[in-house]
Formats: structure tokens, C-alpha cells, sequence
């Protein structure tokens, strides 16, 4: 089976401030980083190969300096990577990116599975797994934790309020992974990174993919960016204690005074 | 070696500050500092080419390393001196003790013990120091006997003692200078040889990870195949041709130190409110324990780059320019850690803070690899010689550079720096005529004056680059601050030091043209520059 895992290269958000006066981020200095929830895709797509032997292409969207995480992901294992980069692409937004994507997906041949984080820590959209499967016709599940491989069917576990749902699905799929508590990131050697020099990599552009220009970019997004802006800061907060019942008797006291409700 | 591609390096820089994030938490740290234990699962890991593999750096892709370059390593060691020096000091001396097969090594002996040192993840120890020839090696008194068979050079029988090896007590391996016939050579000592024993694990004031003991060498047979180059006398040139190149990873070592201290504290005057508000915004505070440590340390910086890249491009030897790299950026290392403590009050008096251990730790940079006075020598040295060969032009012609430039960018203080090269010049010129250098005093001093000058032109030059290196964390606006920042205070420094020098040693008239008034008037716009300097590191240096 052929296996794609879809990563982005994303600035450590923990690390990002945002300029109060014009609401725009401060970039310098900070790191960038795979998204962490693709991280998890990966590590979830090498796990698959170590037991069923797929083989696992992963492609990325971004500017040059984004070869960084596709070189990450060859040296954990990958066996192939793609970068699709072209000024074409810059400013897509999650439906444009979705195209781009489904169009690179038809390239890279007949895939069996593809994967992709949740979402990514600097958009936290979570719509581009999703608009790949549709714009692919592929059958889809979000917020999957582990994936198994039964005969010809995957079995998931997806995450759902208040436990977890297990799933088949025949192939083709795609699944957008979110990452477990107890999950470490797995990083590579020295050598192993040494050693993804030497694999196949490629650099896609828009024509590369067969895209159509008017699909992409900012004149192929329908979504505008007006501003960003920090959450106002919140009030102080006040913690009840003691039972369920106690604390809901306090909140009833302290609404009452604030005259939030009436007597 | 050049170095590799910046994706590799930086990923590897990744699973570095990854692998210490989870495994060296600072407790840990701690414990093993005030036990004095070496962590030997630790480095164990570290070199395990499974894991990381970060001895594999210094050994050519062909023997199963990964060939890094001078500018690789130190980022390296820059790295690992923001984990732990002690740390640091143990993988350093595996690739120290490596160096002389690197430099010297016959093909056969490369494929041999390069080959184990990678697979086999051997530590290695670099023994030359002795109780008697610490820099000064000639006074070297191990000797190596040769042992004949049948007429025939079979090995060499190795006697003496050495001294401060680090890894001494837990290295595999090591590569031993030892007194020949045929003069100085290096040999590979297996640690099970008959005859050899480490002696005990010293307690140190810093660097307490790492293992650091005397070796005896008691008529140790060591066969002949294992004298590096199979040629006797070549040991001392062996040893100096990698100077340049080590001297560099100690530099980046006491860069990193210093860093790591300056970001503490630079985080902590954030949350720390007195008198109304944050320790951060205020100029007592700033202006005296953050803002001159991180102009120093990021002209330390500027300067192990250049030098690393010259290294890396196949300029040979630079030992001057290491002594300056070293010299330099260890002493504002350490002097950035003192300060970090006093930053911290109380709190950077006691263990619960990191400030107190980097301090203890970063001296050692001053000492070990040529203490800071063998470096004010060599720098004096090998500096004092251009300044002869150019009749005074060496750093006039500097000094021109730095003048173009100013008329191109004015704002990397490019002027400051050229008056200081040519109050530098100006300096020498009358030392020479003066005869002062017969002053063992005036020598040394030179030799601080040059290494600060030389970062300030060289900062100047990298603060004016369109775009800096992966490593610089400032954007230009703050980057060129600090170069102006400093390029001030060489030129008001070496105005002054240099003139009272001069006027302090000279016993006839003295005519010195050091143009002091520019050297007060070049201050202009200092403390403003100071306070953007404040503000850039607030900024990158987030309280947590």
C-alpha cells in the first residue's frame, strides 16, 4: 500500500508574540518547526510501515525554507518527499491549500491512505484534511488516534465526547490524526538525518501539479484575513470549592450580588 | 572538513536540545554537580549513532560519521554549553582526542580507529598536559622507549604521568603525547593496556559532569602500529595545526555559557517587579548586566563565525584568530555569568538557580585549551608580527575598510571601529619605537586591546550583512545596535588603555597620535542605543 502524509512547517507558537499596534506576529528569532499533530501523523504513518511494509511519501506546502520538515520526516523514515512551492501558492487559504493538496495527491499516484495532523498550531482551522477528502472523493475521519490495518480495512479509534468510537474504513481514506496525551515526539539520529540526503526528493510547482492559477493564492481564497488580534484579557478569576452542589450554590450567591441574575 | 547543508545541521541541532529537553532536565543536572559523578549512561547515549550520535561530527562520512565543519562544531558546542559544560567538556574531549588522527593519521589507522570510535562509540581522552607542560609542551617528560625485536622496530614502551585529562577516568581511548627518540609524537593508548591506570576523578569547582583525572603510564607497551603518522617528531606540529579549530570550540563553549546566563536573567527581569515594575525596564538594571554582556557575547559571536567559516572554506592554521575567537569570547562569557548572579540577587546565589553552576562551570573556558594570559601572548605575537611585515600598516588598512564602510552604512558603528584600529596602530607604532614590548606587561595588555579592536571589525563588518547567519536571534535594527554599542566602547577603550599603556612605560617624550576627542564624541547616541538593545532583548528572551 502507498501512503502519504501531508506535514506543514509552522513557527513555534509558544514562542510567538503578537505586536499590539499593528496585530501582526513577531517572527524574528523564533524557531519553526513541524506541526506537531502532523508530527504525530508521521509517527503514526512510520508505525504502519514498520508492521505492513507501506510505503510512505510525505508532502508539504511552503516556501524553499520548508524543505526542513520534509527532510525531518526522510530522516524518520519516510521513504519519499515532496515539496510543492511556487509564488502561486502564497496565500492560499485552507480551501485553495486543499486543492493544491488534492492535485499533488494525484500526482504522487494511486495513494491508499493519506494522513494529516488535526490541524495546524498556527491557523488552528482544522478544514484542509477534511477539503483534500472531499476535493479526492475519499472517505474521511477526523480526530483518529491510532490507526490498525485488518485484511484490507483500517480500523480507527476516533476521539468523540466522552471516550472513543472505533471505526473501518476501506481504503481509499484519509484520516486527520490529533495526538495523544502520553505521546513524546520521536527525533533522529545523526545519521538517519545524514542519511535522508540521499533519498528521493522533489520540489513541485503549481504547473508541476497541473493546478489552475485561479484556484490558488489569494485570488483562489475565498476566506480574507481582516485582522489579528490577542483575545482580550480576561477578569480575575474566582475558584468555588467543595462539592458540585457547594460551588453551585456559591455561583447562584456571587450572580446574585453582581446582579447578574435577579433575587 | 566544509560544512554541512544548514537543514541537516539544524535538524541534528533539533534532536540535540530535544534529547537534553527529556534526558538532562536541570535537576538531574544538578545532582550529578553536587555528587561530582560523571554521567557515563549519558554520554553512552549521546554517542549511541541509534540515538544521536554526536560524536559522529568529527569523523568523516567515510569512517560512518557524518563530517562536520569548524562552523557545524560550533554551533555544536555552542549547543551543548547551553545544556552543560561539563557535558559539553566530555564530548569535547572525545573529539579532541580524535584530532590527531584526524590531522596526522595514516589512511590504514583512520580506517581502523575511526571506524571503532564511530560503531564502537568510544570515548576518547586527549592526554598531553603534564604536571610540568601545561601550553608550554616542550617541557614534556613522558618518554616512549623503542622496543626492538630481531633488529626491528616492533613498539614503544610509554613512561610518565599526565595530568587534568578529561574523560581521563572513563575514556576508552586516548591519544597520548609522549616523548620519542625521534622526537613528540601522539600514540593511541588502549585503556586495558598493561602498565596504564587513570587515576582518581578530581573535585572541581566547575565543570563537575565531567570526568577529569591524571593518567600513569608505567612502561606501557604500546605496538608500533599505533604511533600516529607511523612517523616520530610530528606530535607538537600535530598539536598546533589543530589549535585554530579547538581553541574555537572553547570560544563557542564560553559563548554559549555566557548566553544561557544572559537569558536567564534576561527572563527572570521580567517577572521580578520592584519599585512599581519589571527589573527589565529599568536602565540601572539593564544598562549594567544585560545590554554589555549581549553586545559583547554576539561580537564573540560575529567573531568564531568568521573564523569558522574562513577554516571551513581551507584557509590553514589561524591560530591568532583563535586565540582572539577564544580569548574573547570566554572572557565575556564568564564575565556575563558573574554578572548573571548579581542580576538574580539571591536567587543566583543559591542552586535552585542555573546562574550559580554556569558560573562555577565557564571559568574552566578561561583556563583550559590556553589559559586567557598564554592567549594575551600568542595574540601580542602573532600580531605584533604583521605589524612589523606592513611597517604599522596592518590595521591602518583595516581601519580604511572600516571607514568605507561607514560612508556606505552608518549604522553598524563602522566609524567607531576605525578610529579604534587607528588609535590601535597608532598604539603599536610607538610601542615599537619605544621599545616597550620588552615589558612583559605591555605584551599582555596589547594582546586585550587587539582581541577587543579585532571583534569590533568584525562585528562591524557582519552587523552590515543583508541577511545573518541562522544563528544570529536579533533583527538588524537590534543586531547593528549592539555593533555600535561596541564598536563605542573599543574605541573609547583603546584610546584611553592604549594611551596611559604608552604614557605608563615610556621613559622619554612620547608622540602618540590618538585622537581621544573623537573617541568621546564617537559616545554620541550611546545610551539610546543601550535602551533598543533592552527592548530587542526583552523581546527575544520571553519571560516563561
Amino acid at each position: 500500500m502507498h501512503l502519504a502524509v501531508f506535514i506543514k512547517q509552522v513557527p513555534d507558537t509558544t514562542e510567538v508574540k503578537i505586536n499590539p499596534e499593528t496585530g501582526t506576529l513577531i517572527r524574528t528569532g523564533v524557531p519553526s518547526i513541524i506541526n506537531p499533530y502532523d508530527h504525530f501523523a508521521l509517527q503514526s504513518a512510520l508505525e504502519l510501515k514498520k508492521k505492513h511494509g507501506f510505503k510512505v511519501t510525505v508532502i508539504s506546502m511552503g516556501p524553499p525554507q520548508a524543505k526542513s520538515v520534509v527532510q525531518l520526516a526522510l530522516a524518520l523514515g519516510a521513504d519519499e518527499g515532496i515539496l510543492l512551492s511556487d509564488r502561486a501558492f502564497a496565500g492560499s487559504d485552507t480551501w485553495a491549500t486543499s486543492y493544491a493538496l488534492s492535485r499533488a495527491a494525484k500526482k504522487a499516484g494511486k495513494l491508499d491512505l493519506i494522513l494529516c495532523g488535526m490541524q495546524a498550531i498556527d491557523g488552528d482551522t482544522a478544514q484542509v484534511g477534511p477539503g483534500v477528502a472531499q476535493q479526492l472523493g475519499m472517505a474521511q475521519v477526523t480526530f483518529c488516534e491510532h490507526i490498525d490495518l485488518d485484511g484490507k480495512k483500517f480500523i480507527v479509534k476516533k476521539l468523540i465526547d466522552n471516550g472513543y468510537e472505533m471505526v473501518e474504513v476501506k481504503p481509499p481514506a484519509l484520516f486527520t490524526m490529533i495526538m495523544p496525551n502520553d505521546y513524546a515526539p520521536k527525533y533522529p539520529s545523526f545519521r538517519e538525518i545524514h542519511a535522508a540526503l540521499a533519498k528521493p526528493y522533489q520540489v513541485w510547482s503549481a504547473g508541476d501539479i497541473g493546478a489552475e492559477e485561479r484556484y490558488l493564492g489569494l485570488k483562489g481564497s475565498p476566506t480574507q484575513v481582516n485582522k489579528i488580534y490577542p483575545p482580550p484579557l480576561k477578569g480575575k478569576a474566582q475558584m468555588t470549592h467543595g462539592s458540585t452542589h457547594q460551588a453551585v450554590e456559591k455561583l447562584l450567591e456571587i450572580m446574585k450580588e453582581k446582579h447578574f441574575i435577579g433575587e | 572538513m566544509p560544512s554541512m547543508d544548514a537543514i541537516s545541521r539544524n535538524l541534528m541541532l533539533d534532536s540535540l536540545r530535544d534529547y537534553a529537553k527529556r534526558r538532562l532536565p536541570y535537576d538531574f543536572i544538578r545532582q550529578h554537580d553536587a555528587d561530582n559523578e560523571f554521567p557515563a549512561e549519558i554520554l553512552k547515549e549521546m554517542t549511541d549513532p541509534a540515538i544521536l550520535g554526536v560524536h559522529l561530527l568529527m569523523i568523516p562520512t567515510k569512517y560512518g560519521g557524518v563530517s562536520g565543519g569548524t562552523y557545524d562544531i560550533y554551533r555544536f558546542c555552542e549547543a551543548l554549553a547551553h545544556i552543560d559544560l561539563g557535558i559539553a567538556t566530555s564530548v569535547f574531549a572525545t573529539f579532541l582526542g580524535t584530532d590527531p588522527l584526524n590531522v596526522g593519521g595514516t589512511e590504514e589507522q583512520k580506517e581502523k580507529w575511526l571506524t571503532r570510535i564511530a560503531e564502537e562509540r568510544l570515548l576518547v581522552a586527549y592526554a598531553a598536559t603534564e604536571p610540568d607542560a601545561g601550553s608550554d609542551l616542550v617541557n614534556l617528560k613522558t618518554r616512549a622507549e623503542h622496543v626492538v625485536k630481531n633488529g626491528k622496530l616492533t613498539g614503544y614502551r610509554l613512561t610518565g604521568a599526565k595530568q587534568w585529562i578529561s574523560n581521563g577516568g572513563v575514556a576508552d581511548l586516548y591519544t597520548v603525547l609522549a616523548l620519542a627518540p625521534g622526537g613528540p609524537c601522539w600514540f593511541i593508548v588502549e585503556r586495558e593496556m598493561e602498565g596504564f591506570s587513570p587515576n582518581k576523578h578530581e573535585d572541581k569547582h566547575g565543570i563537575r559532569l565531567s570526568n577529569t583525572a591524571g593518567l600513569s603510564l608505567d612502561n606501557v607497551y604500546v605496538p608500533v602500529e599505533n604511533l600516529i603518522g607511523l612517523e616520530e617528531g610530528k606530535g607538537l606540529l600535530q598539536a598546533q595545526a589543530v589549535f585554530g579549530y579547538t581553541r574555537l570550540m572553547v570560544a563557542a563553549f564560553g559563548l554559549g555559557a555566557g548566553l544561557e546566563a544572559v537569558e536567564i536573567a534576561a527572563r527572570y527581569s521580567q517577572q521580578r517587579i520592584q519599585a512599581g515594575g519589571p527589573l527589565s525596564d529599568k536602565q540601572g538594571y539593564t544598562h549594567k548586566f544585560l545590554v554589555p554582556n549581549i553586545v559583547r557575547l554576539e561580537a564573540a559571536r560575529a567573531y568564531i563565525e568568521e573564523t569558522a567559516n574562513r577554516l571551513d572554506s581551507g584557509e590553514h592554521g589561524l591560530q591568532t584568530e583563535g586565540a582572539v575567537a577564544k580569548y574573547f569570547a570566554t572572557e565575556s562569557g564568564n564575565k556575563a555569568a558573574e554578572d548573571a548572579i548579581q542580576a538574580l540577587g539571591g536567587y543566583g546565589y543559591t542552586r535552585d538557580f542555573p546562574v550559580e553552576k554556569i558560573k562555577r562551570d565557564v571559568k574552566i573556558t578561561c583556563i583550559y585549551e590556553g589559559t586567557s594570559e598564554v592567549l594575551e601572548m600568542t595574540i601580542y605575537r602573532g600580531r605584533w608580527q604583521e605589524h612589523l611585515k606592513t611597517r604599522g600598516r596592518y590595521y591602518i588598512d583595516l581601519a580604511d575598510k572600516m571607514d568605507a564602510l561607514h560612508a556606505d552604512n552608518a549604522g553598524v558603528g563602522a566609524g567607531a571601529a576605525a578610529l579604534a584600529l587607528r588609535s590601535l596602530a597608532a598604539v603599536l607604532e610607538e610601542c615599537r619605537v619605544q621599545k616597550l614590548t620588552r615589558h612583559q606587561h605591555v605584551t599582555f595588555k596589547l594582546g586585550r586591546l587587539i582581541a577587543m579592536v579585532e571583534a569590533a571589525y568584525v562585528f562591524s563588518q557582519a552587523a552590515a550583512q543583508e541577511r545573518y547567519s541562522e544563528s544570529v536571534r536579533f533583527d538588524a535594527q537590534g543586531w547593528q545596535a549592539m555593533a555600535r554599542v561596541f564598536a563605542r566602547d573599543a574605541a573609547l577603550t583603546i584610546a584611553a588603555e592604549g594611551v596611559a599603556l604608552v604614557l605608563g612605560s615610556a621613559e622619554g617624550a612620547v608622540n602618540l597620535s590618538v585622537d581621544i576627542a573623537a573617541a568621546a564624541a564617537s559616545q554620541k547616541g550611546l545610551t539610546a542605543d543601550m535602551d533598543l538593545v533592552a527592548v530587542k532583548l526583552k523581546q527575544t528572551f520571553k519571560a516563561k
